[in-house]
């Protein structure tokens, strides 16, 4: 799997989050030279809470109360769980959502999708779109992937990363938005990945960035 | 030459495969015309060593036949050019047959011309008439080097006979053999040993795994290297199949060297067994598949012009000097091993954005020139296409 960083879009203070900031930033994008327009995307997540069967009994402290199922646009058939307490993470088939709805024991209590528009430019592909909370369809986000397809390896990609941030950030900044692209900080030595790109690696970005998602939200309503 | 019309994307795909194979056929005529030029010149060289009152004379049509062999390579640049940009040469576009269920015409690595590409599915054929060219090749080459050098042994000819078959001249016609040396001296006096060459460099660069290969065992593995890459549930085994080194140096056609997590470079040797490198690719570690090999092309940009610069390299290396030319190469080609870290010598960032390509590339030109002392030739300095100097 090739590697990828996931930024989210920080809202300057006081200002709040519109479609208007998707917009512009799908226009930073297209205006770099060589850009182009390669589809729509779509991944969902849903927050899981374990429902205890017996009422009365504490729940088992060894098992996660709360649980996040991610669907990934580019792998259709798979679904992963990240459990961030224990700081682990599964890969299934999709078809474990069915499963998870028949046992009932643990029930989803809400949901996200993100979608949005995917571009190619070069040797990278971007993904912009937003954070869309289900059921009402609030814009919770804005959020980034971008992925360099020529490596595999984290450690090797880093740098080719870094500039390639910068060279964004410079971008947005002098297109004047409102705000500015934080890119996700994870340490994968502490779920157990190594320094070859995964969809577990994919997993836990996207668990992280829609904690901070959320969080700078909440902070600014 | 007359002039061609491009067969712009706007032409139907008919006309794009009909003009491909008619460049393709021009292209083969201009490699024979080539072989016929340098068995004149060959001829001129003989005559003039055993009559020495004819010497002018030779020396008259010698002039004459390197300025049809010049012009001839030049029209056989502009029509490899027009083939090139056609995707006519490059496996991994094979995709360009847009409708029509027509294909662009595909010179396989093994120099047989595919029509349509549907043709290769057909078990064996391509490696029947490989076999079978080559086999021919071999006798004209046999009947023509008995023709020109009588002189020299006939178990010099089985010696040649019983190596691996060798596959008929492909980037620029070579004389490989000096008739003025005792055809008994070993190659080991003149040139270092493959096995050498590649203990040196695997010291030099402890970075990068070297591994050998005959050219159907590399085929293979491409192959495989397609399905493990696929299988993305697994993490990747590291260094797989560390240094399959051949038993026997005299059959190697392929040399693969790996910088885990940067690059895999392929650099093809011709004829088998020799030290004389033939064509070099860079691709991404993450790649596989039957492209993979040393006239294929990667599918990324970055890796793309890596390739294209490293064979003005290799030509370099050959033209000044041939005996070294493959450790030069295969040090040249160590030195990506920071193709990802390494700021640009000229405007110190790492990643640039080419206009004319509209891309972010890296630095991706290394210079290669050597030194006048061949000692502390590091290849250190890295330039974007923007940054670097004219040929460099």
């Amino acid at each position: 799997m090739t590697v990828k960083w996931l930024m989210h879009f920080q809202p300057n203070q006081g200002t709040t989050l519109t479609s208007q900031v998707m917009a512009e930033a799908c226009a930073v994008a297209e205006s770099f030279p060589g850009v182009s327009r390669d589809g729509r995307w779509r991944s969902s997540m849903t927050f899981y809470r374990a429902v205890p069967r017996d009422q009365s009994l504490p729940a088992p402290s060894d098992l996660p109360r709360d649980l996040i199922g991610i669907s990934l646009h580019d792998l259709p058939n798979e679904y992963l769980f990240v459990m961030r307490s224990q700081r682990l993470i599964l890969r299934a088939h999709s078809s474990v959502q069915t499963v998870m709805d028949k046992l009932q024991s643990y029930k989803g209590r809400f949901f996200i999708n993100f979608e949005g528009l995917q571009y190619k430019w070069g040797d990278f592909k971007l993904r912009i779109g937003k954070c869309l909370y289900n059921p009402n369809e609030a814009l919770r986000g804005i959020v980034m992937e971008v992925e360099y397809l020529p490596l595999s390896s984290i450690d090797k990609s880093q740098r080719v990363m870094e500039e390639f941030y910068e060279i964004w950030r410079e971008a947005v900044a002098s297109k004047l938005l409102a705000g500015q692209f934080i890119n996700t900080e994870v340490n994968f030595v502490e779920y157990g990945l190594g320094d070859s790109y995964t969809p577990q690696h994919t997993a836990v970005l996207y668990g992280m960035c829609v904690v901070q998602v959320i969080a700078s939200s909440n902070k600014n309503q | 030459m007359e002039p061609q019309q491009q067969a712009g994307s706007g032409d139907a795909p008919p006309k794009q495969v009909a003009q491909a194979m008619d460049r393709l056929g021009r292209a083969a005529r201009l490699i024979a015309e080539i072989r016929l030029g340098a068995d004149r010149i060959l001829e001129a060289l003989l005559v003039s060593n055993e009559n020495p009152r004819l010497s002018e004379k030779a020396a008259e049509l010698t002039l004459g036949e390197e300025d049809a062999m010049r012009r001839h390579f030049l029209d056989l640049r502009t029509v490899g050019k027009q083939l090139e940009d056609s995707g006519v040469l490059s496996g991994a576009l094979r995709s360009r047959g847009n409708s029509w269920g027509l294909h662009m015409p595909l010179v396989c690595p093994d120099g047989a011309v595919v029509a349509y590409a549907w043709k290769r599915q057909l078990a064996g054929q391509a490696g029947a008439s490989a076999v079978d060219r080559a086999r021919l090749a071999l006798k004209a080459f046999s009947d023509q080097k008995r023709r020109i050098f009588p002189q020299l042994e006939d178990d010099q000819l089985n010696r040649s006979n019983n190596d691996t078959i060798k596959f008929p001249p492909t980037k620029r016609p070579r004389l490989s053999h000096r008739p003025t040396q005792s055809p008994n001296i070993d190659s080991t006096e003149q040139k270092p040993m493959l096995a050498d060459i590649l203990k040196s460099i695997q010291t030099e660069a402890p970075g990068v795994t070297i591994s050998t290969y005959q050219r159907l065992e590399w085929s293979k593995r491409a192959e495989s290297l397609a399905s493990t890459m696929n299988d993305s549930s697994l993490e990747q085994p590291k260094e797989q199949i560390l240094s399959n080194l051949s038993a026997s140096f005299n059959e190697v056609a392929v040399i693969e060297l790996v910088a885990s997590g940067v690059f895999r470079v392929l650099v093809s040797l011709h004829p088998a067994g020799s030290t004389d490198p033939d064509a070099v690719a860079f691709f991404s570690p993450n790649e596989g598949g039957s492209y993979l090999h040393s006239r294929g092309m990667s599918v990324h940009h970055v890796f793309k012009h890596v390739t294209e610069y490293a064979d003005k390299a290799l030509q370099y290396f050959q033209s000044s000097d041939p005996n070294k030319a493959l450790s030069h190469l295969l040090s040249w080609i160590c030195s990506h091993q920071s193709l990802f870290t390494k700021n640009c010598s000229k405007c110190s960032k790492l990643l640039a954005m080419d206009k004319s390509l509209a891309l972010l590339l890296p630095p991706v030109h290394r210079p290669y020139l050597l030194n006048s002392k061949d000692h502390d030739q590091d290849f250190a300095t890295a330039y974007h296409i923007g940054c670097s100097s004219y040929d460099v």
